[in-house]
């Protein structure tokens, strides 16, 4: 590019002044506070070094527990939820009657509030009363009704299904964007070359969508390390001790009981853990990419 | 390469955005400034506010089951007569208390709060001396029941108005024509009691209903704590000057082992983890369950939501874990504390005074089935037959350990998570008796307590 057609480095000082105020220096200061006694019982503060560190890498605690939840939950729902996005972006880019209003009701639970699709979900899985133990009952199968929510071997996969169905439209839209995005041309190419449906998708559909996919992946990714609602709503860590519990949940109690110190040591084990995702995750979407 | 980097400070960028929440951007040395007496507060901002009511909302968050349909009933009332309008936040009640902690601490909470009582808890939990406002000098004061009074000061100062009746007891409610027909009889020790759950439960009833999901009730049965008590009357001011711990006390392991083994014996049914506290009523009036630990308002409950089902047909009788024979009193409760960082003090206190006036505590008496004495000398007393005769046959009281034992109110939802995991099996009840030694040192060791350093 000609550089005098470049916009000069200032215009982005604004920006950068916002960011580095509202974003990296209360990151920095909270990563500081994590070296110390900071609660809300006492307005002192004292240097404890690692104190924090050492309580949450202990084996008597259940942080380390909270923190591969944490991760767990986002495998999970980032794969699922692209591998299920994918497949309805692929039915629903065909010819079928209805597409939009399919579209729709698939996309629908994305723009609902988390908190009240918890709150309908609590009352859905009540193994008891529920909308759906009663329904496996009426059709023959009650002996699939479980004990969706609190019980802790079903707990933790319960609250990720229910956020699959809840995201999983919002990344399908995003994939059928894509999909729409590669022309038609080379599956006419390959229909006259006689490749089947199969081979179309593994030669020409995966490799175009892929940049797509790595977009999805990414802000899959964001929301998992940051879920919050959907476990609060649904679960509040529980049943028992911290079978559901992921990092924000627990930071939030942390704080709720004043021990802000363990809390922001919590949040800082988890910033060295997103670091090294984070650049993980762009090293590989930008493996193929031209450098300039 | 650029790109790289750029792709390097994206990944930064989002980890940052992680913690950036967990900064504060006044340094903890400024607290003090937040904390400069309340009285000061008290009358600046709110003299301009309050003055007329015009377009004044108060704000008043509390648990659910806090606020009464009454309450609400009279705040509109409160309304036509001051203008000032209440804008009621109730919250589920296993959210409450990290929600309610995260506001004060966050010095952004509502301009009435509700809290438990307790003179240890209102002081290391809420630190009421920087957060609540004095209302030691209100009309209403020198009304209030002495010993729920002492609950809730600090430092000869009176910071809270009681909610609910604190007269009343968490004890065992049960149907009284159910009990008739099988020839069943109050038990006076925990065999009995097993004795009479498994009569109950060959009939096809399950014997206790029990919400573990609403992360407070389960933790109710621990009041039996007071066998504790009992058998060592020092041992509360032991467990407070860190000269004893939970972990080994036998009446207290026993205590924990019976209540895993109803769990596990049937007796709270298959659903007692999913069971949600508001349904009790209901689940009583069904026929479904015979008891549920409850405090002296369940007639008129189960009666409003079957009126088939009399009042009186509910009896009550003491926690007969550890064999305990005596009341377990607790002059804490839900109270109203006024958030000294509100801007509108005079309105939250007028507020006060309309619902601690005789009317308002006369028709809160008569329209909330389970308040029988309101802890007011202007408040008047509605104790049934029924209820009356529960607080003759136990002439023994005891305080319970949320009154009398420091740091463990605090606790009392992560001690309620702890019970839900021994309920599964994760925790057995020596590693819960630890775990509250734990959490009690925790809290002791945040608010700097000289007895445990």
């Amino acid at each position: 590019m000609n550089k005098s057609k470049r916009y000069p480095g200032y215009f982005a000082s604004g920006a950068l002044i916002i960011y580095f105020v509202f974003f990296f220096l209360p990151g920095i200061i909270g990563v500081g506070y994590s070296f110390t006694d900071w609660s809300a019982y006492s307005d002192k503060l004292h240097f404890v070094g690692f104190q924090n560190f050492k309580t949450v890498f202990s084996s008597d605690e259940n942080y380390m527990k909270i923190i591969f939840n944490t991760l767990w939950f986002t495998l999970v729902t980032t794969v699922l939820k692209n591998v299920i996005g994918l497949i309805l972006a692929l039915l629903l880019t065909k010819s079928i009657k209805f597409l939009n209003l399919h579209r729709g009701i698939v996309f629908m639970p994305s723009v609902l509030s988390t908190l009240i699709i918890g709150m309908i979900f609590k009352s859905i899985l009540d193994p008891k009363s529920g909308l759906f133990n009663s329904f496996l009952r009426s059709v023959g199968l009650g002996m699939l009704a479980q004990k969706w929510l609190v019980s802790s071997e079903l707990a933790f996969g319960s609250v990720m299904a229910v956020d699959i169905w809840r995201g999983v439209g919002y990344i399908m839209t995003i994939l059928i964007a894509g999909l729409l995005s590669i022309s038609t041309d080379y599956y006419e190419a390959a229909s006259i070359d006689g490749a089947d449906g199969w081979q179309k998708f593994r030669y020409i559909t995966f490799p175009l969508i892929l940049p797509t996919l790595a977009t999805t992946t990414v802000l899959n990714v964001i929301y998992g390390l940051k879920v919050f609602d959907m476990v609060y709503a649904l679960t509040n860590g529980g049943p028992g001790k911290a079978t559901t519990e992921v990092l924000y949940t627990a930071v939030f109690k942390k704080f709720g009981t004043g021990q802000y110190a363990v809390g922001t040591a919590l949040s800082s084990v988890m910033f060295v853990i997103m670091i090294f995702v984070g650049i993980y995750m762009i090293r590989i979407m930008t493996k193929n990419e031209v450098e300039e | 390469m650029k790109k790289k980097i750029m792709a390097s400070l994206l990944s930064l960028s989002v980890a940052m955005g992680m913690l950036a929440g967990c900064g504060q951007s006044a340094a903890p040395g400024a607290a003090p400034a937040a904390s400069e007496p309340a009285a000061a507060k008290d009358t600046a901002p709110a003299a301009d506010s309050a003055g007329s009511g015009d377009d004044v909302t108060i704000t008043f968050m509390a648990s659910q089951d806090w606020i009464q349909d009454a309450e609400m009933e009279l705040g509109k009332k409160f309304t036509e007569e001051t203008g000032i309008k209440v804008d009621y936040q109730i919250v589920p009640s296993d959210q409450y208390e990290s929600l309610l902690m995260t506001k004060i601490n966050a010095g952004e909470c509502t301009d009435i709060f509700g809290g438990q009582s307790s003179q240890f808890s209102i002081v290391t939990q809420f630190d009421v001396e920087k957060n609540a406002v004095d209302l030691s000098n209100e009309s209403w004061a020198k009304n209030v029941d002495p010993a729920a009074a002492v609950e809730l000061s600090a430092g000869g100062k009176l910071y809270g108005q009681p909610i609910q009746d604190v007269s009343a007891c968490w004890a065992v409610a049960y149907n009284i024509a159910l009990f008739d027909k099988l020839g069943l009889k109050i038990p006076t020790n925990y065999a009995e009691f097993c004795d009479v759950c498994e009569k109950i439960k060959a009939e096809g009833i399950i014997p206790i209903y029990e919400c573990v999901s609403d992360g407070w009730h389960h933790v109710c049965w621990t009041e039996a704590a007071v066998a504790a008590t009992q058998a060592d009357p020092s041992y509360p001011d032991k467990l407070n000057n860190n000269q004893a711990t939970f972990e080994g006390n036998k009446e207290l392991t026993t205590m924990f082992s019976q209540l895993k083994e109803m769990a596990d014996k049937g007796y709270m049914g298959d659903n007692y983890m999913s069971n949600e506290y508001a349904d009790a009523p209901a689940s009583i009036a069904s026929g479904e369950y015979a008891m549920v630990l409850y405090n002296q308002g369940l007639g008129a409950e189960v009666n409003a939501a079957d009126p088939s089902f009399p009042e009186d047909n509910i009896g009550y009788f003491v926690n007969p874990l550890c064999d305990n024979q005596a009341l377990n009193v607790n002059y804490c409760g839900p109270s109203r504390f006024i958030f000294s960082g509100s801007k509108n003090i005079d309105a939250a206190k007028k507020y006060l005074e309309f619902m601690a006036s005789d009317d308002s505590l006369a028709y809160m008496t008569e329209n909330v089935g389970k308040f029988n004495q309101l802890p007011y000398s202007n408040a008047p007393s509605a104790y049934s037959k029924v209820v009356q005769d529960f607080y003759d046959r136990y002439p023994n009281k005891v305080a319970v350990f949320q009154a009398s034992v420091k740091y463990y109110n605090p606790a009392w939802m992560d001690i309620g998570a702890d019970m839900s995991a021994m309920f599964l099996g994760e925790m057995t009840p020596e590693e819960v008796l630890k775990d509250i030694d734990k959490l009690r040192a925790e809290q002791a060791a945040a608010a700097s307590d000289p007895a445990w350093k």
